[in-house]
């Protein structure tokens, strides 16, 4: 791969960032992290991502809030896939992460197949 | 300790070619030092006049004490994936049985006390992050305590040399760690942000209840170090630390049943640990 894409990974538990990068990395994406979604703002304006994957909850400004005010940048911030990652299951949850703006919503813990499947698809790469 | 003369030459020679034989590890004058401290503290311990009346004792194996005397000198010498037996049976059995009484995204709190250098602590992590699927799944804590400050700020920099990775294989010495020099690698950021680093006195119960309670403690080898009374005390200070139904490790060579009765011993495939009874809070 010559275009190696990168993703932003927002979760305040290092673990859980690490994991996804042990995950992505061998997948050839480069990773970026931010541990909340003001850290995951600052990101964003200093260095070109492809696409984030993003838990709701965290200090600081969670997830949603993040991704609403992404969603009000310029463009082509505001555009960026957005996969949100959480344990809550309610179809409020779901909701509400729509109408945030996110592109999907996946329910921890993540197969590490699966997280692949759907950075590849939001990346806009061959599957 | 320092009422004990030090060793004569032929005792010296006699220890060290016993050492050998036993473990395969070999000392020389140079570390006369090093070998003189821990056979004193081991003369202490089994309350012994001299020399000649210990080593006689240790030949003859008296309460096991080859084995304690063999810890004594490899009891500093820790290294990543040390008794990975106890890992496997943290994510086959223990990590399961704690989240039947939690949910999702709840928090599980793991002590590592005493954490040394830091190995143990990085060790659980790593072992959970290669392990347990639902490493995502839930808020883990990782706290490692130790009584000495100097090895704790070791363990919070993460840097460790060539022995202290012997057991873990090229892979993941690459996937977590990055190289300084041909013998010292840094641990990865984010494993080092994913333990936090304490001091604690596990003898003293105004230290230990600081730090709240736990889902899981590893606790191995330092309470054969202690006397009856203070190993006491630290067993019952580290069942004030666990939730109900929590898990406590011990090193191989330790039991908990002879030293307190409030633990219910547990044996699961990988390994034998002490639970604090559920029903009990």
């Amino acid at each position: 791969m010559t275009d190696r894409k990168t993703i932003l990974v927002v979760d305040d538990a290092s673990l859980v960032r690490l994991y996804y990068r042990s995950i992505l990395e061998p997948g050839g994406f480069e990773v970026k992290e931010a541990l909340n979604g003001l850290e995951a703002l600052e990101a964003v304006l200093s260095t070109p991502v492809d696409m984030l994957i993003v838990d709701v909850n965290m200090p600081h400004m969670d997830g949603l809030t993040f991704v609403r005010s992404l969603r009000q940048r310029q463009l082509p911030l505001a555009s960026l896939p957005v996969l949100i990652t959480s344990t809550e299951r309610e179809q409020a949850d779901f909701d509400a992460a729509r109408m945030a703006g996110a592109n999907f919503y996946l329910v921890k813990p993540i197969a590490p197949e699966t997280l692949v499947e759907f950075v590849t698809m939001f990346c806009g790469m061959a599957r | 300790m320092t009422d004990f003369p030090e060793l004569t030459e032929e005792e010296f020679r006699k220890l060290c070619e016993f050492l050998y034989r036993r473990t395969g590890m070999v000392f020389t004058e140079a570390k006369r030092y090093y070998v003189e401290r821990r056979v004193v503290e081991r003369m202490t311990l089994t309350g012994s006049h001299s020399f000649a009346e210990y080593f006689s004792r240790l030949r003859a194996d008296v309460k096991a004490e080859v084995e304690q005397f063999i810890n004594a000198f490899t009891v500093n010498e820790t290294y990543f994936y040390r008794e990975d037996h106890q890992l496997r049976c943290l994510t086959s059995d223990l990590m399961t049985e704690r989240i039947r009484h939690k949910k999702r995204g709840d928090l599980i709190r793991i002590w590592s006390a005493p954490c040394s250098t830091g190995e143990e602590p990085y060790s659980i992590a790593m072992w959970l992050l290669e392990n347990w699927p639902l490493v995502d799944e839930y808020e883990i804590e990782i706290v490692g305590s130790d009584i000495d400050t100097d090895v704790l700020e070791f363990a919070s920099k993460g840097v460790f040399g060539k022995r202290a990775l012997m057991r873990l294989s090229p892979d993941l010495i690459d996937k977590y760690f990055s190289m300084l020099s041909q013998d010292s690698w840094q641990i990865l950021g984010d494993l080092r942000d994913s333990v936090r680093f304490s001091t604690v006195n596990i003898a003293e119960p105004g230290d230990t209840r600081t730090h709240g309670r736990f889902d899981i403690i590893f606790c191995r080898n330092v309470l054969i170090y202690f006397d009856d009374a203070s190993r006491r005390i630290a067993a019952e200070n580290l069942y004030e630390n666990l939730l109900p139904g929590g898990f406590i490790c011990l090193g191989h060579t330790e039991s908990m049943s002879r030293i307190s009765s409030l633990f219910e011993v547990r044996r699961f495939a990988d390994a034998i640990v002490y639970q604090r009874p559920k029903g009990v809070v």
